[in-house]
């Protein structure tokens, strides 16, 4: 029985820690940061981007649109640049239910209306 | 992690200043602000001055294709004539009694008391700072009580969802847009799309405070106008030649 017990809890450990270490659909970008160890230098404490991020955005969405303070860190842009993926030499809108944003957001049951506005693919024309 | 903690360090780190003044004519400067870190003030009020004798109807049709291709709308299909978006048109006014025709392009004016603001119930219509007059989708609830209050008939409402929006332009179904005065050139320290589609000086735009700014200078050597100047909203797009 303790066996049992030990065999079962090291496997819903495994499968709680694979989920918190590896992400679905990174993206392209942040794959290639991923790998490169730079990671880190965009988001410094992935619990905190993980808890945070709709803080972020929200605090940035009013200082840029009412304030006019248009900088990098902190925007939607810059989630979509690094977080999308490209198939067959396109890129996937983000919003699609594979790709990053909606991996996590569906899990947790959020159902959030960023991209019937935002672009859902980095720059234009490409 | 502590959230307050977090909140202020991400303050912290958006506060630093670049600022960089140009002279790109003899008296005339161009301050911009390289990493747009602050918030813009009321030192400033953007404008515009348009001439329309300067004007020819092309460079109208120019300014509006300009606008289209800059901000993404225009190629809605399934909205029907009056639904279609129109952040900037051509107006032909024609003076009954000569039969002297003009021409002269109209969009949001960007008024010091915008009637758009008096009446939306969310906030989402709203003024910067430093003059442009913007909507909030954030908080466009799509009501169209601005579109009714606009003098100028210068919002339109998205009916229809779209996608492959411009990634500066957001724009989605069931809010209000208008000319933005192309914020996003302008905190970059360029100038709108539809000026910059006008060689000759038919457009000026430019800090209507600065007394060192062409369209200052301008405004106080020629004779121009507000439309609608009855109803004292102060506009921020002036014309001449009307
Ligand atoms: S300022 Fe920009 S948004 Fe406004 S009419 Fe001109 S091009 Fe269009």
């Amino acid at each position: 029985m303790k066996h049992l017990l030990v065999i079962f809890l090291t496997l819903s450990l495994n499968t709680v820690l694979a989920h918190d270490d590896e992400h679905a659909n990174l993206g392209d970008r942040a794959t290639e940061l991923k790998d490169e160890g730079k990671s880190k230098d965009i988001h410094p404490s992935l619990d905190e981007i993980r808890k945070m991020h709709p803080e972020f955005l929200l605090h940035r969405r009013d200082q840029t649109l009412r304030q006019g303070v248009r900088t990098q860190r902190d925007s939607l842009k810059g989630c979509v640049d690094c977080h999308s993926s490209t198939k067959n030499d396109e890129y996937v809108p983000i919003n699609a239910p594979d790709q990053f944003c909606s991996t996590c957001h569906q899990k947790v049951g959020i159902s959030l209306d960023c991209f019937s506005c935002h672009r859902t693919t980095p720059k234009e024309g490409l | 992690m502590n959230k307050e903690l977090n909140r202020r360090d991400f303050l912290k780190n958006t506060t630093a200043v670049t600022a960089g003044v140009a002279t790109i004519a003899s008296g005339i400067t161009l301050t911009t602000f390289a990493a747009n870190d602050n918030p813009v003030t009321n030192e400033k009020r953007w404008g515009m001055l348009v001439d329309t004798n300067k004007l020819t109807e092309s460079n109208i049709n120019d300014m509006v294709n300009a606008c289209q291709e800059e901000n993404g709308w225009g190629s809605e299909i399934h909205s029907t004539g009056h639904q279609k978006p129109s952040w900037i048109k051509k107006i032909k006014v024609k003076d009954k009694v000569t039969g002297k025709i003009d021409m002269l392009p109209m969009m949001c004016q960007h008024c010091e008391h915008p009637p758009c603001v008096d009446v939306c119930p969310t906030n989402a219509s709203m003024k910067r700072e430093d003059g442009i007059v913007l909507v909030d989708k954030h908080l466009c609830i799509g009501c169209r009580y601005c579109m009714m209050a606009c003098p100028y008939d210068a919002r339109s409402f998205v009916h229809e969802d779209l996608s492959n929006q411009k990634e500066h332009m957001p724009r989605g179904k069931g809010t209000v847009e208008s000319c933005t005065m192309c914020v996003h050139r302008v905190d970059k320290g360029e100038m709108p799309a539809c000026a910059e589609a006008v060689s000759s000086n038919g457009v000026i735009f430019g800090d209507l405070y600065d007394a060192n700014s062409k369209i200052n200078q301008t405004l106080r050597k020629i004779q121009s106008t507000q439309i609608r100047a009855d109803l004292n909203l102060n506009t921020g797009v002036r014309y001449s030649g009307i």
